[in-house]
């Protein structure tokens, strides 16, 4: 287990120096990025700007609702970033060639994956909690401290779980671009505002079936000492976030190891 | 089971495939608009080609019209300074919809273009005995008309029975809609244009990409009608051509903005399309020049 862990941050390393062989370039992607996110938040902030809050949410607790979701999709990038590509390794049948190797093909998919995207994100992120917690006036105990990164682990687990879930329908169905788009990028949109403004149907969705919410909604009441007036479920839930997270990631583990043991290459 | 829905889509494949070289036949008598129109007619048939993606692209415009008429329906049901923002809940909501149906309905390839110089297949474009800017905009109308019935018509219909909104009743409003759309549409089609240009000049294109899709997030009026935006940065968003894409289009249909007042703005966008138009037609003379192709 020592020996794999050791492989795969080498590789790790390796695919990080490989982006960034080319500096400008790296530089000026970068900044389109933080572009592109400003944009992301500028409709938030203006929106915050004409209407005062969302839902009783105010801009310092939006910033933290929407930092804890960019951060923690950084740290997923780095990890799981990956996942969303194996489709095109699954089709020209680059997959094969993983499983002969004496490294578990998954931990070879997931130390390929570095983008700088995940530098965005992180900085992004950075700054969104940093602001977000001294505007709305987090008091910053040890106990909070300590559970932020256990918190952030939770929803790593919960964005990685799901990019591994959606990857391993590759096995049985070759393709799942679209299924990428819609249940990995598109449906984090709900989550950049509180779920409480919508029906309490796709509350529940968000809770349950599908629990986005526990990324940033839920753990955001706890670090913002929410009174929780406005969810749906006991307050307890606002602690769940490693439980869900360690859940979604064993179901989706359980999937990708039924698919692997299915799998027939597609041939190249 | 499956025989028989392949012997279906046959049976319907052949039908169209007549009525269609009926349509080409017919046509043959313009020589000069004929070839553009069957552009765009491939284009259209390439796009059903791609079910599940049509699919989920319908999914994808349902999520984001529940997202943004959930979150001004709360807006406007919480707060006191709602009445002085020029919009009521159902013509926020309205708004919401409706702009996210005419997004939906313009197509947006430009990464087709920019493919073709960056692979250099531009070339065998270039040397073809037909305006290439034309057959651009041609395939890409196609895309969209593909776009109007099988995106926007289906998640009008959902959003007709679910959302609690209404088609306006004057027949001025679907003139307007007319009109702007499709100068909306022109200045859509030549910013994107312009930005695949820009791929003659420079090889990472995808961060000018990025920053382009983020201003039209936010500047368009898809999401956020300019009305919201700060005093002081609405009469800059007024002189970028963003929001003349999707705001004038979708404010002048639901009635949010007078008849007049959207003439007014229609002059705007026909200047926007005389403008854009030049530049265009001015880069691709200077990328024209500029090309060298890097082997074959």
């Amino acid at each position: 287990m020592r020996e794999e862990l050791r492989i795969y941050l080498t590789l790790v390393i390796a695919s990080i120096r490989a982006r960034m062989e080319y500096k400008a370039s790296f530089l000026f992607l970068f900044f389109a990025l933080l572009v592109y996110y400003l944009a992301q938040v500028g409709v938030i902030v203006i929106v915050l700007t004409k209407f005062g809050s969302i839902a009783g949410w105010t801009l310092g607790e939006m910033a933290f609702l929407y930092g804890l979701m960019v951060f923690s999709q950084g740290v997923t990038t780095v990890m799981f970033g990956s996942l969303n590509e194996f489709e095109g390794q699954i089709i020209s049948g680059d997959f094969d060639r993983l499983l002969v190797r004496p490294l578990s093909p998954l931990l070879q998919i997931l130390s390929s994956g570095f983008e700088i995207s995940t530098v965005a994100h992180l900085f992004i992120g950075t700054t969104a909690l940093y602001f977000g917690s001294k505007s709305s006036g987090v008091e910053w105990t040890l106990l909070k401290g300590l559970y932020l990164p256990v918190v952030i682990g939770g929803a790593v687990l919960i964005q990685g779980g799901l990019r591994l879930g959606v990857a391993a329908v590759c096995f049985w169905t070759i393709r799942n671009r679209s299924l990428v788009h819609m249940l990995v990028y598109s449906s984090k949109e709900m989550i950049f505002y509180p779920i409480s403004i919508y029906h309490w149907g796709m509350q529940l969705l968000l809770t349950i079936a599908f629990p986005l919410a526990f990324i940033n909604y839920y753990p955001s009441h706890y670090f913002l000492s929410r009174e929780g007036a406005d969810l749906l479920f006991h307050p307890f839930i606002q602690y769940l976030t490693p439980m869900v997270g360690a859940a979604v990631f064993a179901l989706a583990y359980l999937l990708w190891r039924l698919g692997i043991s299915r799998y027939q290459s597609a041939g190249n | 089971m499956i025989e028989n829905v392949g012997a279906i889509k046959n049976g319907v494949m052949a039908r169209s495939k007549g009525a269609e070289e009926k349509l080409f036949d017919a046509l043959e008598r313009f020589p000069a608009l004929s070839l553009y129109i069957k552009f765009a007619f491939k284009a259209f048939q390439r796009q059903l080609a791609y079910k599940f993606e049509y699919f989920v692209g319908v999914v994808n415009g349902l999520i984001f019209i529940f997202i943004f008429t959930s979150l001004w329906k709360n807006i406007f049901s919480n707060s006191q300074a709602t009445e002085s923002v020029g919009f009521t809940t159902s013509g926020i909501v309205s708004y919401a919809v409706f702009a996210m149906i005419i997004r939906i309905s313009m197509s947006q390839d430009d990464l087709g273009v920019m493919g073709k110089i960056r692979t250099g297949a531009i070339a065998m474009d270039m040397i073809k005995p037909f305006n290439f800017f034309g057959v651009t905009l041609a395939e890409n109308v196609g895309g969209t008309m593909f776009h109007w019935f099988t995106r926007a018509a289906p998640i009008l219909a959902v959003c007709l029975i679910f959302f609690d909104v209404s088609l306006p009743r004057h027949p001025v409003n679907y003139l307007l809609l007319a009109v702007t759309w499709i100068l909306g549409y022109l200045i859509y089609f030549m910013v994107n244009w312009l930005f695949a240009m820009l791929a003659f000049w420079v090889i990472e294109t995808f961060s000018f990409q990025l920053m382009k899709y983020g201003m039209f997030t936010l500047f368009s009026g898809g999401i956020i009608p300019l009305d919201f935006f700060p005093d002081f940065i609405r009469p800059a968003v007024a002189y970028i051509p963003f929001m003349y894409i999707l705001y004038v289009p979708t404010a002048s249909f639901i009635g949010h903005i007078s008849p007049a007042e959207a003439l007014g703005f229609i002059a705007f966008q026909g200047v926007w399309v005389a403008t854009l138009g030049l530049a265009s037609v001015v880069v691709w003379r200077a990328a024209q020049k500029k090309l060298i192709i890097q082997g074959g």
